[in-house]
């Protein structure tokens, strides 16, 4: 290992968490990101701001992640990536393009010592001290569900599906789009603002009372949300209220939230099941949005009396909640792999990436998932 | 030079790693004699510094401070700076009539008129230091479980090593992702409840969360009640105190400045420095500073006639060199290997599909350019620094829609002589130029013309490109230190115009 920054003090090692929608950056050891940004790049000379998401090939995305790494490292952690260690948190069903590419980027082009690349489902248990859960992460682009059974993550269980951030983004400026005019205009980062500060999850009784064609109850009140000081948006209640509600209601396959929990328990071996059901972590940003915890167990009891998981055979479902703020929990725990010496024994090192030119799949979890 | 702060860039320079920039955005390095930019060199953090108080913070304190300045705060609310306010109250002890009236401090934004009293901070009695710091309420719990973690890892390590000296050591290798099969997990399930890998030698192990049955309540209140969306933080402000995230704005607290750093550039090749600031933060001179505006000829476009596809037409370009040394420019073909370029249909040289995915080959390390010159700014190296990794360059992809007529003939380039700008006493320069080439020229300065022809095929309002390689001479004076005589080298730089869009028949 090289001397890191001089000799007396503690190594520091950058601890990323790139999201879809935000990036949380911090170092290892530490209890929470020094800072949360958005995944995105401001073009030089175009003024034209890209979401990192949004590349078209794998060139694209090299010099999409060049451009927002080099943001990352000089201007919020401010530390030469030369010849250091870096710690990627990263979901175990990222695309293997993002995923290779950055590689590339952190080594060839910012020319790091070692990265160590942590499952975040997996570390997300981390800052809980426990081994066994089952982590339902509604995150931007889509919600993934992934058991964890004595820190294995049951890989064949897992569930995904496009009910998350983004689809909501996209309904609430739908909706605002009949009673406003020009909110197609209105930039992503507002239509986020309103979502967070405007709408809410209802509870499970108005929204069942809400679909009744005759139904007496009122939506909460209508909102007016200032724009640049002298346009106004307006949000009815209606909107604030309900436009999360597509989240718990079952599509064409017969799919939401509740059912993705549920059909991802099935899938796991009967001894587990209520083991995992009496152990559910929710953490993505998205889980944050007021009366969403409340709602999605009230969704999970519901669901519960379908004939369709009558076979569990569940009676409870508990919840827990990580010493973090949802949005980072899968952050703190690569913070917390990362003060441990797993840095030294997992991390790919440079020379090791050279020489094969490609990366392991998930090193960490090969050893992790040793068999005695 | 407003135009280069403005654009549009109308003149780009191919950097030694294949993209297109104007000379401002370029380096040249003189040990490797080639153009490097800020994406090719090696950025590193030199200095940290406060950029409010134009404090330095050595490397060491930036870290202890988590990389903020201990003394200035940005406002929770905008983000702007906060300024410390003097306030005078009564005496602590109203009864005594010795008591004389207290100076407190508190913070105020100048910008939104956020106060620290607005969210109950107390006054400060002095006006530096010392404001109240949150701390994580999980702290305790946390530092707990990150030393349960490096307890078990590092157990673990070492029961690893014994075992590897036994030479017992098992692999077990997952070939991809879903290499974690039902079968594994079912062997696994028919064990008892063996604890995480990582938990396993428990050295000392704090007590598991536990999860419960009660969510986070929904505010019933939301349903009825209006809301005051000046009291909600909005996701900014909450994203800027990432280890809270107030939702409500009483709960917004100081936010320590954050440091800002400044940069120094290291070509990858030879490990020179390319640019180095001055250390002072009020400074913005460099130290080392070797920007492609001081060393290579600069080309601007002077004027070209209306573009018709398949007609020929003038370009006038000016040439200035920047440099204490005469030089000659000579034009060459873009691509050196195709001798008739001009004549050719050069659309088909600069192939318009996608390149091959990036290549990294790392070249194998050529030894400095220049034997024995001084590696001065490789003193700054550090001992645990390793070689740079030089990434194979990437096609340029410009396509090229004119024909340029190469002239045949050169031209001789004046030293710039800073004083000649206010010679009114006419030009007294004695050079026999190509009167076809060379229309005007005056001290380090001269106008040429080109002939050009816009490809037969284009359509009014495409785009019209150019390019040339120019070869100058380059006086490299690193040598001239050393008593030798200062070594003259033809260095070649591709050149691109950008002339406008082509225009309808007369
Ligand atoms: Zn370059
Ligand atoms: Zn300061
Ligand atoms: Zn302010
Ligand atoms: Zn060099």
């Amino acid at each position: 290992m090289p001397l890191y920054e001089g000799i007396g003090t503690e190594k520091l090692t950058v601890v990323m968490d790139l999201g879809a929608a935000f990036t949380k950056l911090g170092f290892s050891g530490e209890f929470a990101p020094r800072h949360i940004i958005r995944s995105e790049v401001t073009l030089k000379g175009s003024n034209l701001t890209r979401e990192i998401y949004s590349y078209v090939n794998g060139d694209d995305l090299y010099d999409l992640l060049v451009e927002f790494l080099h943001m990352i490292f000089f201007k919020y952690v401010l530390l030469s990536p030369k010849d250091k260690p870096v710690i990627i948190v990263e979901s175990l069903l990222c695309p293997t393009i993002f995923r290779e590419t950055l590689a590339k980027v952190l080594f060839s082009h910012y020319e790091i010592y070692s990265l160590l690349i942590v499952p975040s489902h997996l570390v997300s248990l981390a800052p809980l001290a426990i081994n066994t859960a089952l982590v339902v992460d509604v995150g931007y682009l889509e919600t993934t569900v992934i058991p964890i059974c004595h820190g294995l993550p049951v890989l064949h269980a897992w569930q995904a599906l496009p009910l998350a951030s983004q689809a909501i983004n996209n309904k609430l400026r739908k909706h605002l789009h009949s009673c406003n005019i020009k909110i197609s205009e209105v930039k992503q980062n507002i239509i986020d603002d309103i979502k967070v500060r405007c709408c809410f999850v209802t509870p499970q009784r108005r929204a069942i009372q809400f679909l009744k064609s005759n139904s007496q109850l009122n939506y909460c009140p209508d909102l007016q949300y200032p724009l640049g000081g002298t346009k106004i948006i307006n949000v009815p209640g209606k909107i604030r209220e309900t436009v999360a509600e597509f989240l718990f209601e079952e599509d064409n396959d017969h799919q939401c939230l509740s059912t993705m929990v549920l059909d991802s328990i099935l899938k796991v071996n009967v001894d587990l099941r209520v083991k995992l059901a009496e152990n559910i972590l929710l953490t993505g940003g998205t889980v944050m949005l007021t009366g969403f915890k409340a709602r999605f167990k009230e969704e999970l009891y519901k669901q519960l009396n379908s004939s369709r998981y009558e076979k569990l055979k569940l009676s409870k479902f508990m919840f827990h909640s990580a010493p973090s703020k949802d949005n980072y929990t899968a952050w703190l725990g690569g913070a917390i792999y990362g003060a441990t010496e797993v840095l030294g024994m997992k991390s790919i090192t440079r020379e090791y990436y050279f020489k094969e030119s490609r990366l392991p799949d998930w090193p960490n979890m090969k050893d992790n998932s040793r068999i005695q | 030079m407003s135009n280069y702060i403005t654009g549009p860039d109308v003149v780009k320079y191919a950097c030694s790693c294949g993209l297109l920039k104007p000379i401002t955005r370029l380096y040249f390095c003189r040990h490797c004699l080639e153009l490097r930019c800020g994406f090719c060199v090696c950025h590193e953090v030199d200095s940290n510094y406060c950029g409010k108080c134009c404090e330095n913070l050595p490397s060491a304190e930036a870290r202890l401070k988590k990389n903020r300045c201990g003394d200035c705060y940005d406002c929770p609310s905008c983000k702007q700076n906060l300024s410390k306010r003097a306030a005078t109250v009564g005496p602590k002890n109203p009864e005594d009539p010795k008591a004389t009236p207290r100076k407190v401090y508190y913070l105020l934004c100048l910008n939104c008129r956020w106060s620290s009293r607005d969210v109950g901070i107390p006054d400060q009695a002095a006006a530096t230091g010392s404001w109240p710091e949150r701390e994580n309420v999980h702290a305790a719990r946390l530092q707990e479980i990150i030393e349960m973690y490096k307890g078990i890892v590092l157990a673990e390590k070492q029961q690893k090593m014994e075992k590897d000296k036994k030479k017992q050591r098992r692999f077990m290798t997952f070939t991809d992702r879903t290499g974690i099969t039902a079968s594994m997990l079912r062997k696994r399930i028919g064990l008892p409840d063996i604890p995480h890998p990582l938990l396993k030698p428990k050295p000392k192990e704090p007590e598991e969360a536990v999860a419960k049955e009660e969510v986070e309540e929904f505010p019933e209140e939301l349903l009825t009640k209006p809301i005051n969306l000046n009291e909600i933080t909005t996701l900014e402000q909450r994203l800027n105190l990432p280890e809270w995230q107030p939702t409500t704005v009483d709960k917004l607290f100081p936010i320590h400045k954050q440091v800002s750093v400044k940069r120094s550039q290291r070509c990858r090749a030879c490990e020179h420095n390319v640019s180095k600031p001055e250390y002072s933060p009020t400074s913005i001179k460099f130290k080392i500073q070797l920007f492609a505006f001081y060393h290579i000829p600069e080309v601007r476009i002077f004027t070209v006639e209306p573009l018709r596809a398949g007609k020929q037409c003038e370009l006038l370009l000016k040439f200035s060199n920047p440099t204490q040394h005469q030089t000659v420019i000579t034009f060459l073909p873009l691509f050196p290997s195709e001798d008739s370029f001009a004549s050719k249909e050069i659309k088909e040289l600069v192939p318009d599909e996608e390149v091959p995915s990036r290549e990294i080959v790392i070249e194998e390390k050529q030894p400095p350019s220049l034997p024995g010159s001084q590696p001065s700014s490789l003193l700054h190296t550090s001992l645990s620094r390793t070689p740079s990794i030089t990434v194979k360059p990437r096609p340029i992809k410009q396509a090229i829609t004119a024909n340029v007529e190469l002239p045949t003939s050169n031209f001789v380039l004046l030293p710039r002589d800073d004083a000649a700008e206010f010679d009114d006493s006419g030009d007294t320069h004695n050079i026999q130029d190509d009167t076809k080439l060379v229309v005007w020229r005056k001290s380090n300065k001269a106008v040429i013309r080109l002939n050009i022809t816009p490809l037969e095929n284009l359509n009014i309002g495409d785009e019209v490109v150019v390019g040339f390689t120019m070869q100058h001479i380059y006086v490299n004076t690193i040598t001239a230190v050393e008593s030798k005589e200062p070594q003259r080298y033809n260095n070649n730089v591709k050149v691109f115009q950008y002339l406008g869009k082509i225009v309808g028949s007369e």
